[in-house]
C-alpha cells in the first residue's frame, strides 16, 4: 500500500506537462539570449564562417560615439520622465480624488485614461501630425493667433526633435503612474484624511504628511520601470525621426538595429544588446535587493 | 457645504482641460476622418458635412489586411499561449515535485529579459529555420512571451484558491487532469482573461519585430502596417485618419466592454516586475 502510494508520487506526469512550455522555452528565449551574448565575442556573419574576435567588438562599442550620445538622450528623456511626466498624473490624480461625488470621479477617471485604449501606434502617428511644418495642429494654432513667427518645424530640426519626441501624449495623464497615483490615493484610509481634518491640516499640508509617504513605495516602482523602459525606448523615435535630423534623437536601441541592419555588423549589433540586457538587469537587480532591504 | 461645491467645480474645470488635452488628437482624428482636403484646409477646427464617408472605403481597403493579420496572430498567440501556460502554472501551484523552485526560477528569470534585446539573435533563429517574412514567424514571440508572463501570473492566482475545493472533487475520485479542467480551469477565468488581453495589447503594440522579420504587405500587423501605410498616404487626410480609426477600433471596443481586464493588463508589468 505504502509503496503504491510512493509510486503514485513519482511526478513523472509533472515533468510531461512542463515539458512543451521548456521546449519552446528553450528554443526561443534561453538559446537566443544566451547565442545573442556568445556571438557579441564574434564576427557574426550569419549563413557564412564567423570569425572569433574576442572582446573587439566591446572596443568598438567604448570609442562609437553615436552609442554614447544615445546615452546622453535617453538620459534626457528620463529625466523628463519622471519629473513633467509624473507631475500632472499626480496632479490628476488629486483632483480627482478631490470630488466629493463617486460619479464624478468615475467620469472623470474615464475620461483621462480613455486614450489608453488607443494602439500606442495611433497615438505616435497623430502626434506627428499634430507637428506637421504645414497643415499640423501645433503650427495652425501659432498661426491662427498671429504667432506665425513661432511656427517651425518641430521634429525636422535637431534643436526641437528630442522635445518633441517627449512631448508625444502630452499631458500624459493616460498612464501608468496616473493608475498607480490614483489607486494609492483610493487605499489611504479614510480615518487618516479624517483625523487629519480634525487636526486642522490643509489640503496641501495633507499632500505633502500623508499622501507623498503613503505612495512612496509606487513611486520607487515606477521609478525602477521609468529605467528599464527608457533602456528599450525606440518605437516612437523610429516612426518620427529615424534617429536624426542630425543624429539628435538617436537612441541604444535604433543604434543597435542599425548596426545590425544597415551595417551588416550582427556581431556588433549582438554586442550592444548584450550590454543593454546588462544594464536592463543591473537595474531589476539592485531594485529587487533595495526592495528586500525595505521589507526587512 | 458651499465650500464642498467650489471644491468640484474648480477640480471639475481643471480635470475637463486635462481630459481634453488628452483627447484632443483622437477628436481631431475622427472629425477629420470625414473629411475631403477641400473641407480639412477649409474648415480646419470644426466639423463639415457633408460626410464623407468614402475615406472609411478607401481605408478599410489598405488597413483590413493588417487587422486581419492581427487578429490572426492574436488569435493563434492565446491559443499556442493558453495550451501552454495553464497546465505549467497548475503543476506549480499544486504539485510538489523534486525541481519545482529551480524550474520556476527559470521562468521567472525570462521575465527580466527584455524581448528588444535579443531581438538579433531571434531575428538570426528565425532566418536559419527559414520562416522569415511569413505569420507564423509573428506568432511564435508572443507565445513566449505570454506564456512566461502566463505562468507566473496564473501560479500564483492558483496557488492562493483554497485547497478545499481541489480536496473534494480528489476525495470523489478525480484524476489531476480532472481537477484541472473540470474544476482549475472555470476557476482561473479572470486570470486567463487578463492574459489574453495582455496578449492582444502585447500584438496591437509590437512595432519591431513585424517591422524588421515581414516585408509582404498582407503580413503587417497593426502597428508596423499602420506606419506604412502612413507613409503610402501622406497629405491625404481624410483616408489616413479614417485608417487610423479603423485600426484602433479593436482596442477600444475591448477597453469599452472589458475596461477592468484591458487596465489589469496594462498594469500588468507591475504584477510581473513584483
Amino acid at each position: 500500500m505504502i509503496s503504491t502510494k510512493v509510486r503514485r508520487r513519482l511526478p513523472w506526469g509533472v515533468y510531461l506537462v512542463l515539458l512543451p512550455t521548456f521546449a519552446l522555452l528553450a528554443a526561443f528565449a534561453y538559446y537566443p539570449a544566451l547565442n545573442g551574448m556568445v556571438h557579441s565575442l564574434f564576427e557574426w556573419r550569419p549563413g557564412f564562417e564567423s570569425p572569433f574576435v574576442g572582446f573587439e567588438n566591446y572596443l568598438t562599442m567604448l570609442g562609437d560615439d553615436l552609442w554614447w550620445a544615445s546615452f546622453r538622450n535617453i538620459g534626457i528623456i528620463f529625466v523628463w520622465a519622471v519629473t513633467l511626466m509624473w507631475v500632472l498624473p499626480l496632479l490628476a490624480a488629486e483632483l480627482v480624488m478631490s470630488l466629493s461625488s463617486e460619479r464624478l470621479r468615475f467620469v472623470f477617471r474615464t475620461l483621462l485614461i480613455l486614450p489608453l485604449a488607443f494602439p500606442a501606434v495611433v497615438n505616435v502617428l497623430l502626434w506627428q501630425f499634430m507637428y506637421d511644418p504645414r497643415d499640423g495642429v501645433i503650427n495652425s494654432l501659432l498661426r491662427a493667433v498671429g504667432l506665425d513667427g513661432l511656427a517651425g518645424n518641430w521634429i525636422g530640426d535637431p534643436d526641437t526633435a528630442l522635445v518633441a519626441l517627449m512631448t508625444i501624449g502630452f499631458p500624459w495623464v493616460a498612464s501608468l503612474p496616473f493608475l498607480v497615483f490614483l489607486s494609492a490615493l483610493q487605499n489611504v484610509p479614510a480615518e487618516i484624511y479624517q483625523a487629519a481634518e480634525v487636526d486642522g491640516a490643509g489640503r496641501l499640508r495633507r499632500f505633502w504628511s500623508i499622501d507623498l509617504p503613503m505612495m512612496f513605495r509606487d513611486v520607487k516602482l515606477l521609478f525602477v520601470l521609468a529605467v528599464i523602459s527608457v533602456l528599450q525606448y525606440g518605437m516612437q523615435a523610429h516612426i518620427m525621426t529615424k534617429g536624426g535630423p542630425d543624429n539628435a534623437t538617436q537612441v541604444p536601441v535604433l543604434r543597435m538595429l542599425d548596426a545590425a541592419f544597415l551595417d551588416t555588423s550582427w556581431g556588433y549589433a549582438a554586442t550592444l544588446g548584450t550590454v543593454l540586457f546588462a544594464l536592463t538587469l543591473a537595474v531589476s537587480l539592485v531594485a529587487l535587493a533595495l526592495g528586500r532591504k525595505a521589507q526587512a | 457645504m458651499s465650500r464642498t461645491r467650489r471644491t468640484n467645480l474648480v477640480a471639475g474645470a481643471a480635470l475637463s482641460v486635462l481630459a481634453f488635452a488628452g483627447l484632443f488628437p483622437y477628436l481631431f482624428m475622427v472629425v477629420a476622418s470625414v473629411k475631403d482636403n477641400e473641407q480639412f484646409f477649409a474648415s480646419y477646427w470644426s466639423p463639415a458635412w457633408p460626410l464623407h464617408l468614402e475615406n472609411y472605403a478607401a481605408a478599410w481597403e489598405q488597413v483590413s489586411p493588417y487587422l486581419f493579420t492581427s487578429f490572426v496572430v492574436a488569435g493563434l498567440a492565446i491559443a499556442g499561449t493558453l495550451a501552454l501556460a495553464p497546465a505549467s502554472a497548475f503543476v506549480f501551484a499544486r504539485y510538489r515535485f523534486p525541481g519545482r523552485n529551480t524550474l520556476f526560477a527559470l521562468i521567472a528569470a525570462l521575465l527580466m529579459v527584455p524581448s528588444i534585446t535579443s531581438l538579433i539573435p531571434l531575428f538570426v533563429l528565425m532566418r536559419d529555420l527559414g520562416i522569415l517574412d511569413s505569420r507564423l514567424v509573428l506568432i511564435v514571440p508572443h507565445i513566449t512571451a505570454n506564456t512566461v508572463f502566463g505562468i507566473v501570473v496564473m501560479r500564483t492566482y492558483m496557488a492562493q484558491l483554497p485547497e478545499e475545493i481541489f480536496e473534494a472533487a480528489r476525495v470523489d475520485g478525480a484524476g489531476g487532469i480532472r481537477v484541472f479542467l473540470a474544476f482549475m480551469l472555470p476557476l482561473a477565468r479572470p486570470v486567463i482573461g487578463t492574459v489574453a488581453l495582455m496578449t492582444v495589447l502585447g500584438v496591437w503594440n509590437d512595432y519591431f519585430w513585424p517591422l524588421l522579420t515581414v516585408q509582404t504587405d498582407a503580413y503587417r500587423t497593426i502597428p508596423a502596417g499602420l506606419a506604412f501605410f502612413a507613409n503610402q498616404n501622406v497629405q491625404q487626410w481624410g483616408p489616413l485618419f479614417a485608417g487610423y480609426v479603423l485600426a484602433s477600433l479593436p482596442l477600444v471596443v475591448l477597453f469599452t466592454f472589458l475596461s477592468k481586464w484591458f487596465l489589469a493588463g496594462i498594469q500588468g508589468g507591475i504584477v510581473s516586475g513584483k
